[in-house]
C-alpha cells in the first residue's frame, strides 16, 4: 500500500474531490438513474403500479406512431394511433413557440432597463424579482382571478381603458387558453432577468468606452456590445426556458383541474403523462411518453447547441477559432 | 486467577440482567394492526379526523386483538400514496369511506367479500336494498354498506320570494313539477346586475348575479343520468362493449344544458362557474343560484349559517316524465394485497354494525345504510338542521340510478375523461353543434372500447 506522502498533490486532490462528490453521485445514482432505466424498462411493459409489468416490446411506442400514413392521407386526427398524444404535443409546442420567445424578450429588456442609474432602481429591481419567488400555484391561482372574465380585472381594463369590446374569455376559451398561460408565465420573468442582470454588470466597461471613442451611439453599442456580449447568458436560458416550457405542468394542473379544458386546448405534454400514470394508471404508456419528450428535449438542445456557434459569443473569442 | 472469576462473573451477571430486561416474561400476542386509509373521499376536515381518532380509540379499547388507526391523506394526494403504498407491498387494510367511482377507479384492486359474507352467514337483511347492489358486480361485492347520499333540488326560499314563484313541491306523485317547470321557474329566478331575467328584453347574460338553476359539482355522466337512458348512468351497453353516449336522452340532455346555458342563460357557463368559485366557492350557499341539484353531503358542507331561508324539494321529472335521482354509496373496502384481512374484516363490520353506524355517518355525513338507523338518524338531522323536509331525502332512494353514473367501464378514467371533455365543450363553446358532438364523443368512446376489449 502506497503512503500517503508517494501520492501525486493532484491524485490527492482528485481524491478529496472524489469523496467531496460521492454523496451526490451516490443519490444521483440511485433517485436519478435508478428511476430513469427503470422508466426505460417500464416503456416496453404493460404495468398497472399493482399487478407486475407484461413485457409488450414496442407496443407502447406503436401506440404513439401507428396511423401516422393514414393521417397524412386523410388529414383525419382519428387515423392516428394515439391522436390525444399528438394533441398534447401541438398544444406544447405552441405554448413554447410563443411564451419562450417572450420571456426571453420581457426579462431581457427589464434587465436592460433595471441596470440604468436611475434613482431607487434596487427597490424597482426588488418589485420585478418578487413575483418570481411565489409558488407556480399561489400564482395560479390569483391569475385565474384576474383572467375571470366575468369578474376578473382584466376584462374590465381591456373594455374600459382599451376599448376592446368582446375580450377573450381566456382559461375558458379554447382559442385563448393558451395565450392566458402565456401571460401567466410572464409574471415569473424576474427569475431570468436576475441572471440577464448580473451578465449585464460583467460587461467589461472598456469596451462600451472604447465604442465611444469610435463614436457609437447607444444603440449601436447595445448592438455591438451589449447583445453580443449577453448571448451566453441568452444561451443558458434558451436551453433551461426551452426544457422548462416543455416539462409545464403545475399552473396548468391548477388552472384546470387538471383536465386539460376546455376541448383539451390546455392538455399538456406533462399533463397528459401524468393523466396516463395516475388517472388510468398506465404506467407503462406513461414511461413511454416521458423516454418520448426526453429524447424530443435533448434534440432540441443539441440542436441549440449546434447553432450556438453561429451567434453565442465569449469575452475574447475570435468568431471561428476556440 | 482471582481476577479473572470476577470478571466472567460480572459478564455472566450483566448478560443475564440483560436477556431478562430482554425477555420480560412471555411475549404478549402481537395485536394484528388495521390501517384505514381516508382520503379518496369525505374523512379529511379537521373535526373529521378528530372524530376519527376517537373511533379508533373506542375500538382499540374495546379489542386485544387488533389495533385500528385512521390514515388521513389529503384528496389531491390520494391517487399517489396510495399507489405508492400499494406497490411498495404495504397496502392499507382498508380504504375508506369512499364511493362507486374509486371502486370503479381501481375494480381489480378490491376483495370481494362474498366468501366473507357467506363463511359467517352475514345478516344484510337489515340494509337498503339499493346499497347492497351498488357497489356489486358480477365478480366483486366490494365491501359492507356504510351509508347512502341521496340527490335532491336544494332551494332558496328569499330568492323564490322575490321573484314570486311557488315554492317547488315535495310531493313525489306531483307530475307537475317536471323538468319544463323548473326552467320557467329558473328562468323567473335569473337575473343580471339590473335585475334583469331572461325573459326581458334588455338583458344582459354577460353581468349574470345570480342563475336559477346549476348541477355543476358532477360529471357528465352524472348530469346526463336525470335524462333516463336505458342504462342510466353507464354510457356503454350492458357487456360494456357498445358505446351509448349518442342515446336519444343523453342527446336530449346535452341539447337541454347547451341551451340552458347559452339560450335560456339559467345555468352558469364556465366563465359564470368560475366566477362562482372565485366568489365564494360554493354555488348555493353563496347566493349564486336559487335551486341547487347535488347530495346529501353537501348539507355539510353547504348548509351553515346561511344567511337565507331554504328548503330541499324532489328532483323534477325528465322529458319522458320519469325521474332518476342519482345517488352515492359509501363503503370501506379491502384491497386484494393486504395483510390481516381477517382483521381488516371485523374491523369493517364493527364499523357497520348498529352500534357504530349512526356515529361513523355522523363523521362522514351519509344516511346510515342500515333501515333500523333510520329513525335515530332522522332525529339527529332534525336537530342538525332544522325546517328541512327529511322525507325528500328518504324517499329519494327509491328512484336512485342503476347503473350508476358512477360505476365501472372499462378503461374507467379514460371514458370519463373523454365524456368530461365534451361537458366543458358544452358550457364553453355557444355555437356548439351538440348532435355532432355527442356522436363524435361516441366514437371516441366506442374506440377506447374497442382497444380494451382487443386487449382481452
Amino acid at each position: 500500500m502506497k503512503s500517503i506522502k508517494t501520492i501525486s498533490l493532484a491524485r490527492r486532490e482528485a481524491m478529496a474531490g472524489y469523496a467531496f462528490i460521492i454523496p451526490w453521485i451516490i443519490g444521483f445514482l440511485i433517485f436519478t438513474i435508478g428511476p430513469m432505466l427503470a422508466s426505460l424498462y417500464f416503456s416496453f411493459t404493460d404495468y398497472n403500479i399493482v399487478d407486475p409489468p407484461n413485457w409488450v416490446g414496442l407496443d407502447n411506442y406503436i401506440r404513439v406512431f401507428s396511423g401516422i400514413p393514414e393521417f397524412f392521407r386523410t388529414g383525419d386526427t382519428r387515423q392516428l394511433g394515439d391522436p390525444i398524444f399528438w394533441k398534447a404535443l401541438q398544444v406544447t409546442i405552441y405554448f413554447a413557440s410563443l411564451a419562450l420567445p417572450l420571456n426571453l424578450i420581457f426579462s431581457f429588456s427589464l434587465a436592460v432597463l433595471l441596470n440604468q442609474k436611475v434613482p431607487g432602481v434596487n427597490v424597482w429591481r426588488t418589485i420585478y424579482f418578487l413575483p418570481s419567488i411565489i409558488s407556480g400555484v399561489a400564482v395560479t391561482l390569483l391569475w385565474i382571478r384576474i383572467l375571470n372574465p366575468r369578474m376578473g380585472i382584466l376584462n374590465p381594463f381591456l373594455q374600459n381603458v382599451l376599448g376592446i369590446n368582446n375580450p377573450p374569455g381566456w382559461l375558458q376559451d379554447p382559442n385563448w387558453a393558451v395565450p392566458a398561460l402565456v401571460i401567466m408565465s410572464l409574471w415569473g420573468v424576474g427569475g431570468s432577468m436576475i441572471i440577464y442582470l448580473a451578465g449585464l454588470q460583467g460587461i467589461p466597461t472598456d469596451l462600451y468606452d472604447a465604442a465611444k471613442v469610435d463614436g457609437a451611439n447607444a444603440w449601436q453599442r447595445f448592438w455591438n456590445v451589449t447583445f453580443p456580449m449577453m448571448t451566453p447568458v441568452l444561451f443558458y436560458n434558451l436551453v433551461l426556458g426551452m426544457i422548462g416550457t416543455f416539462q409545464y405542468f403545475t399552473e396548468v394542473y391548477v388552472a384546470t383541474s387538471g383536465t386539460g379544458g376546455p376541448q383539451r386546448a390546455t392538455l399538456f405534454y406533462n399533463l397528459y403523462l401524468y393523466q396516463n400514470a395516475f388517472r388510468y394508471f398506465d404506467m407503462g404508456y406513461a414511461s413511454t411518453l416521458a423516454w418520448i419528450l426526453f429524447i424530443i428535449v435533448l434534440a432540441l438542445t443539441a440542436l441549440i447547441f449546434r447553432s450556438s456557434d453561429m451567434w453565442v459569443y465569449y469575452e475574447g473569442q475570435l468568431r471561428g477559432k476556440q | 486467577m482471582k481476577s479473572n472469576f470476577f470478571k466472567l462473573l460480572a459478564v455472566l451477571v450483566l448478560t443475564s440482567l440483560m436477556l431478562t430486561a430482554c425477555g420480560g416474561g412471555a411475549a404478549p400476542a402481537e395485536k394484528a394492526k388495521v390501517t384505514i386509509f381516508v382520503g379518496f373521499g369525505t374523512g379529511t376536515d379537521p373535526d373529521q379526523v378528530a372524530a376519527q381518532e376517537a373511533l379508533a380509540k373506542k375500538f382499540n379499547e374495546s379489542h386485544t386483538d387488533t389495533e385500528l388507526e385512521f390514515l388521513i391523506v389529503p384528496v389531491e394526494e390520494s391517487t399517489e400514496r396510495y399507489l405508492a403504498m400499494v406497490a411498495g407491498g404495504n397496502a392499507p387494510q382498508l380504504v375508506g369511506p369512499h364511493g362507486i367511482s374509486t371502486i370503479a377507479k381501481f375494480k381489480d384492486q378490491w376483495e370481494d367479500v362474498t366468501p366473507y359474507i357467506e363463511k359467517e352467514k352475514y345478516d344484510m337483511s337489515d340494509f337498503y336494498g339499493p346499497s347492497t347492489t351498488l357497489n356489486k358486480y358480477p365478480d366483486l361485492n366490494a365491501g359492507l354498506p356504510l351509508g347512502l347520499y341521496p340527490s335532491f333540488i336544494f332551494y332558496n326560499k328569499d330568492a323564490f320570494d322575490a321573484a314570486g314563484v311557488a315554492y317547488p313541491t315535495h310531493d313525489y306523485a306531483d307530475t307537475s313539477w317536471n323538468i319544463d317547470a323548473m326552467k320557467e321557474m329558473a328562468i323567473k329566478m335569473t337575473l343580471d346586475a339590473n335585475d334583469k331575467t331572461p325573459a326581458d328584453a334588455d338583458f344582459d347574460p354577460a353581468t349574470i348575479k345570480q342563475w336559477g338553476y346549476a348541477d355543476t359539482w358532477t360529471d357528465f355522466r352524472g348530469q346526463m343520468t336525470m335524462f333516463g337512458a336505458s342504462t342510466k348512468g353507464r354510457p356503454t351497453s350492458d357487456d360494456y362493449k357498445t358505446a351509448q353516449v349518442n342515446s336519444a336522452e343523453w342527446l336530449f340532455g346535452a341539447q337541454w344544458l347547451h341551451d340552458g346555458v347559452f339560450k335560456d342563460h339559467f345555468i352558469p357557463d364556465a366563465a359564470g362557474q368560475g366566477a362562482i368559485d372565485a366568489a365564494s366557492g360554493d354555488p348555493f350557499g353563496g347566493g349564486h343560484v336559487a335551486m341547487w341539484y347535488s347530495h346529501t353531503w353537501y348539507m355539510s358542507e353547504g348548509l351553515n349559517d346561511l344567511p337565507f331561508k331554504y328548503d330541499i324539494a324532489p328532483l323534477f321529472y325528465n322529458q319522458n316524465g320519469d325521474r332518476i335521482s342519482r345517488i352515492h354509496a359509501d363503503l370501506f373496502t379491502m384491497p386484494k394485497t393486504a395483510k390481516n384481512k381477517d382483521a381488516a374484516w371485523e374491523v369493517m363490520k364493527w364499523l357497520v354494525a348498529p352500534e357504530q353506524i349512526i356515529d361513523v355517518c355522523k363523521i362522514y355525513g351519509c344516511l346510515p345504510a342500515r333501515q333500523s338507523s333510520q329513525e335515530a338518524y332522522l332525529k339527529y338531522l332534525n336537530e342538525r338542521y332544522p325546517g328541512i323536509d327529511y322525507d325528500v331525502i328518504f324517499t329519494a332512494i327509491d328512484y336512485l340510478d342503476d347503473p350508476s353514473h358512477e360505476s365501472w367501464v372499462p378503461e374507467w378514467g379514460k371514458v370519463n375523461d373523454t365524456l368530461n371533455n365534451t361537458q366543458t365543450t358544452i358550457y364553453t363553446d355557444s355555437e356548439a353543434d351538440i348532435e355532432a358532438l355527442i356522436n363524435l364523443t361516441n366514437e371516441d368512446v366506442q374506440k377506447i372500447l374497442d382497444e380494451y376489449w382487443a386487449s382481452k
